[in-house]
């Protein structure tokens, strides 16, 4: 592998890197704004300068690979510091500085990098370029375009026509003129069109449904796992003081690189929604408010009273509580326990190597649950499943199928008594003789099996709302009710661990290895592309 | 020499367009001189600029279907080049060099004179539709400045005087 | 010298191939056949020509670049965007001697072992791009192209690709793009065209007075071309002349007069009652000159060592009542108008440059502007751009700034403060109905 010196650290990259990646490896941050590591270069905004030994001329650190021996100066190098300072007062001669009413502001390379090199003067005098009618524009549903923030990196482009293949966005007019635009003004529907302002360095491309509700500077960031469908998208969860922000994508060349699409990043906002709050219990066709302890007790002698047990789990439960679930009820209870899934409007992704990865299933775990054993049903067989007699139905998520809202469910679900977790409002709370609230997954830890067959771990953001608890640990507390003490696992890691030894499908994984990444602000993720 | 006039086709009637058998005849055949389709575009493009006068969105999006590209692309495209036209052109379209060599020979007189015999500035048409005023960067025959471009006919060396009569002639080629 | 690639202009008829053929036209490609395609390549290289279409490099050497073992398919381009202000040179071989142009591309495709010709002519062009047509239709049916060039069995197929009105679509890379149906946005070097170009294929691209050159290379020999002008600068050149001159047009003398000769001989001199201020010699993208460098040879090499370029071999002759302020606005725009967009320097720099000198001639110059006009000059070229057009741009503002500062300061000095801008009114500013004066 060739070994280059960037001001002074040497590094060992394989042969093809760039001089910006040679350089993160060896600690040293070389600005840019038009180059993307998941999308072709095209060195336009020539930020990237730095100093080649040998090399009469500057170069661009983008489109340099490396070779053995090179001698790179990036911020030891006098002149790549006035190329750059040069290159700043370019951009900025025609960019609004509106930065304070700008909600890109603390997230934006521009900003950064102007803030990074220091200089607080400009010779420009003369009058900005704007862009009328095309300053405050809605682009498509999800983006807010404006253009005189533009800095044409080409990024948002490059997206439409190298990754989600749709080629929607084009340059329009050229020179200093040009700006972003759909043909002839259409709006911008394309299934990813969000990522063009993950993409976008600066607040010309912004998401409406994000816009001013919170500073990117307040915003912590969690490693999780979208639950938008079976591929698995990795994400970080935005979040400030207990509520969900927004999705951004976290880099995964395995799966979605650094893409999510518009469905999966905004059911983001549905995390926020909690109605469950309190453990409840049906006495005369009213529900009362409990307390965990009583709750749990009387359920674990319901559970263990009940001669027919029937479970129905879901393929949007993590592989722990799928886990606990069936050790409790099937191995334990001598229960029945199906998954239900249903087919989902088709879903796709594409990868770090450009491959679309595909989907039809709604759920993000129904490969976990197949490598678990357990049966999966689709709306026919579990209408089936319900309609047999039995003395306790427990449903571990009532979203998990939709023919769980139908009348007919009901109505099956009336005849014996039904425990059920739960989050939202749903229709079976109407039926339910027992509801525990349950925590979102942006307070809930465990692991996905993507149906690319990758484990891949979440982690809480915040404490669930009110009493609620994540699935898992309401099944651990019901097994320490039954004094079933081998699955009173007091983590999903722990959980994790039995199910590694036990189970073909999670052997040799280990929890910590399992990605993710560490809870961080904001900050220190942002850009990754 | 007669310059041809445009005739532009008016939007309304380049909502959806099909190219007939000539055209897809003409189209096929430029297909055979490149390795891809998407080469094939500005050919394409002019065959439509010819045949309707402009390049209308209906076009736009007729010519994306047929070469496989998304009318993003293709619009994109179309506004790189200052020589499609986006909107209706007029029947001539004057295009007066603005560029040094036939500034500084009498291009910048020319150009004023013609603003104030039309009352039209640089951008504009007249009212009638007949003649349009555009300026442009250097035709590529400065040493006969200063030049006018007419739809496609170069018009060289041209006088005040010159260029009137040549206005006269245009004009009354409309009543024709 | 007697004319080589202006030998047709004044012949009558001398568009048609017959009249070509009887000239004893299409002996260079019938010689050409003969040889190897190295061979050829080593006569053009032999030759010293150099390219035509503005920076100058050998034409045999570029071809040399093309990887000889390559599988598939390679390309020619030649050239015919002409769209350097100044220059109207191959319209006029175009006009007079088409087939010259076509025997010379077919040579060349030869040498590089291509199989497809395209002729990139800038979409002005129409009736040159018409005359192009019929002559390759004419070649083509005398089978000078096409499957089986002169009874050979090389396969030629020449097309013409007409532009759409972009002055970067001149440079060779932008051109690829523009020819492979795209926006003329150039590419990043490496690679070159010769190696990755038109259809991700090795491709050459030249110039048509380069092609021109080539068929009298082969019929005469490489010794008797580089017999013309002196080494590294050989062979007839063509020299547009525009501006204040008595007689301007194409030229055709040998590499290496002086440009006395050329404005004052050929041109007879500028105009009556004026005099020389400064000239553009390659073009108006090279560092203009002023009259103490008329003597300058107009080759290569000479220009270069005084500081400007040969460029396309378009002199711009500008008298004293030209105002080198507005000259340098005018350009100015134009390449605030032609520049792609792509780049920074270039995109922003040539915009506010323009700004700058638009603003100074309003009456509203500042005593910093010519600095910082320099200060953009020089960071939109030598590098930091992507094409070349970032210095096409940036060389010849700058060298007037510097050769004429006189002129700013004259401006600067009569200056008055530009009138603060007005601001629009907003809708809830004015008086609100209702609420005054009660
Ligand atoms: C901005 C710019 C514009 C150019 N325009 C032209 C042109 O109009 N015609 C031309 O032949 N070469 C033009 N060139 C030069 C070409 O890039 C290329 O060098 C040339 O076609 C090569 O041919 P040659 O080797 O025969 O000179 C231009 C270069 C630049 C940077
Ligand atoms: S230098 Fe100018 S013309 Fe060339 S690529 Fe950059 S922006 Fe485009
Ligand atoms: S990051 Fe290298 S030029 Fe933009
Ligand atoms: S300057 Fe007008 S044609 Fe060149």
């Amino acid at each position: 592998m060739p070994k280059v010196t960037i001001d002074g650290t040497v590094v060992e990259v394989p042969a093809g890197t760039n001089l910006i990646e040679a350089a993160r490896q060896a600690g040293v941050a070389i600005p840019y704004f038009c180059y993307h590591p998941y999308l072709s270069i095209v060195g336009q905004c020539r930020i990237c300068m730095v100093e080649i030994e040998g090399a009469p001329r500057l170069a661009i650190a983008c489109a340099t690979p490396v070779t053995d021996g090179m001698v790179v100066r990036s911020e030891t190098s006098a002149r790549v510091k006035e190329a750059r300072d040069a290159v700043m007062e370019f951009l900025l001669a025609n960019h609004p500085l509106d930065c304070p009413v700008c909600d890109q502001a603390g997230e934006c390379l521009l900003q950064d990098h102007s803030f990074t090199e220091g200089r607080d003067t400009t010779h420009m005098v003369e009058t900005r370029r704007t862009f009328p009618g095309l300053e405050r524009r809605l682009l498509g549903p999800h983006i807010v375009q404006n253009q005189n923030r533009c800095i044409h990196c080409s990024r948002c482009i490059r997206f439409t026509q190298e990754i989600s293949e749709t080629a929607a966005l084009t340059y329009k007019s050229r020179g200093n003129h040009a700006f972003i635009d759909t043909f002839d003004g259409q709006p911008f529907t394309d299934p990813f069109s969000a990522c063009t302002a993950d993409v976008c360095p600066v607040g010309a491309l912004t998401i409406r449904e994000f816009r001013f509700r919170k500073r990117a500077w307040k915003l912590r960031s969690t490693p999780s796992v979208c639950p938008g469908c079976s591929i698995g998208c990795n994400l970080w969860i935005d979040h400030h003081e207990r509520t969900v922000y927004r999705f951004t994508p976290r880099e995964n060349p395995a799966v979605n690189a650094t893409w999510l699409c518009d469905f999966g990043r905004f059911l983001a906002e549905s995390l926020n929604e909690t109605h469950c709050l309190h453990p409840l219990h049906r006495v005369e066709g009213q529900l009362h408010r409990v307390s965990w302890g009583e709750a749990m007790r009387a359920l674990a002698l319901d559970v263990s009273a009940a001669r027919t047990l029937r479970v129905v789990a879901s393929a949007n439960l993590s592989n722990e509580t799928l886990f606990l679930a069936r050790e409790l009820f099937v191995r334990h209870l001598k229960g029945e326990l199906v998954v239900p899934v249903h087919p989902g409007e088709p879903r796709r992704m594409k990868n770090g190597k450009g491959e679309w990865l595909y989907s039809r299933d709604a759920h993000p775990n129904s490969e976990g649950a197949r490598r678990l054993g357990l049966e999966l049903v689709d709306g026919e067989r579990l209408a089936r499943f319900l309609y047999g007699a039995a003395d306790l139905t427990v449903i571990l998520d009532p979203t998990a199928h939709p023919y769980l809202s139908t009348a007919e469910a009901l109505q099956l679900l009336r005849v014996s008594p039904t425990l059920s977790l739960a989050r939202t409002n749903h229709p079976t709370a109407e039926v339910a003789s027992w509801l525990l609230p349950v925590a979102s997954l942006a307070s809930d830890e465990g692991t996905f099996t993507s149906s690319g067959g990758h484990v891949q771990r979440f982690q809480p953001a915040f404490s669930p709302a009110g009493e609620a608890r994540p699935a898992w640990q309401i099944l651990q507390l019901l097994a320490r009710a039954m004094g079933v003490s081998a699955l009173d696992l007091d983590s999903p890691a722990a959980v994790f661990a039995a199910m590694a030894t036990k189970e073909k499908g999670f052997s040799g994984l280990e929890w910590e290895r399992l990605g993710g990444g560490s809870p961080s602000t904001y900050r220190e993720h942002q850009h990754v592309g | 020499m007669r310059t041809v006039a445009i005739h532009a086709v008016p939007e309304e009637q380049l909502t959806h367009v099909t190219f007939d058998a000539t055209m897809e005849e003409r189209i096929s055949e430029l297909l055979t001189h490149y390795p891809t389709r998407r080469a094939a575009l500005l050919p394409v493009l002019w065959l439509c600029q010819e045949r309707y006068g402009w390049i209308a969105p209906g076009v736009i999006e007729a010519v994306a279907a047929r070469l496989g590209e998304s009318p993003a692309f293709v619009q994109g495209v179309v506004t790189f080049y200052t020589m499609f036209y986006t909107s209706p052109p007029a029947r001539y379209v004057l295009q007066v060099c603005k560029t040094l060599s036939c500034a500084v020979c009498g291009g910048r007189e020319l150009l004023e004179h013609l603003k104030a015999r039309l009352g039209i500035d640089l951008g504009e048409r007249t009212q009638d539709g007949t003649f349009q005023l555009i300026g442009v960067q250097c035709l590529g025959a400065c040493g006969s400045a200063p030049v006018i471009q007419i739809n496609d006919d170069y018009y060289e060396n041209l006088t005040i005087e010159q260029l009137d009569a040549l206005v006269d002639e245009l004009s009354q080629g409309k009543e024709a | 010298m007697e004319p080589v690639l202006l030998r047709a202009r004044g012949v009558p008829n001398s568009r048609h191939i017959d009249t070509y053929l009887a000239a004893g036209g299409y002996e260079g490609l019938k010689k050409a056949l003969t040889m190897d395609p190295e061979a050829v390549t080593k006569e053009v290289l032999d030759s010293e020509l150099r390219g035509r279409g503005g920076a100058g490099f050998p034409t045999g050497r570029k071809w040399t670049f093309v990887p000889k073992e390559h599988p598939g398919p390679k390309y020619l381009i030649c050239n015919a965007d002409e769209s350097e202000p100044g220059t109207f040179k191959d319209r006029e071989i175009i006009e007079y001697d088409p087939h010259l142009l076509i025997e010379g591309i077919a040579i060349a495709s030869y040498a590089i072992r291509a199989n497809t010709a395209y002729i990139y002519i800038r979409g002005e062009f129409v009736r040159w791009a018409r005359i192009l047509e019929t002559a390759i239709a004419e070649a083509r049916q005398r089978d000078i192209l096409g499957a089986s060039v002169m009874g050979s069995n090389y396969r030629l197929d020449v097309w013409v690709h007409r532009g759409a009105g972009a002055y970067i679509c001149g440079e060779e890379t932008s051109l690829i793009e523009s020819l492979e149906g795209k926006r003329g946005f150039p590419r990043l070097k490496p690679p070159f065209p010769a190696v990755v170009g038109v259809f991700g294929k090795p491709t050459v691209v030249n110039n048509v007075e380069t092609l021109a050159c080539v068929p009298s290379i082969l019929t005469r020999g490489a010794a008797w071309f580089a017999s013309i002008g002196r080494p590294r600068n050989t062979g007839p050149k063509l020299y547009c002349v525009s501006g204040h001159v008595r007689r301007p047009g194409v030229y055709e003398l040998p590499m290496g007069v002086t440009f006395r000769e050329i404005i004052e001989e050929h041109c007879g001199g500028i105009r009556d009652g004026h005099t020389l201020k400064a000239f553009f010699p390659g073009g108006s993208s090279a560092p203009v000159m002023t009259p103490d460098q008329i003597d300058v040879k107009a080759d290569f090499d000479a220009c270069a060592e005084a500081g400007s370029m040969l460029g396309s071999g378009g002199v711009i002759v500008l008298d004293d009542s030209v105002d080198m302020v507005e000259a340098a606005a005018n350009l100015a725009h134009f390449y605030a108008h032609e520049s792609c967009g792509q780049c920074t320097p270039c995109r922003e720099g040539s915009d506010w440059a323009m700004d700058i000198l638009d603003r100074i001639l309003e009456g509203h110059g500042r005593p910093e502007d010519p600095a910082t006009l320099l200060r953009i000059c020089q960071y939109a070229s030598q590098g930091m751009t992507i094409c070349p057009l970032g210095d096409a741009f940036a060389l010849p503002i700058s060298s007037i700034v510097k050769k004429f500062p006189y002129e700013f300061e004259r401006h600067i000095a009569a200056a008055t403060p530009r009138p603060p801008k007005k601001l629009p009114v907003l809708p809830w500013a004015g008086p609100r109905p209702g609420f005054d004066g009660q």
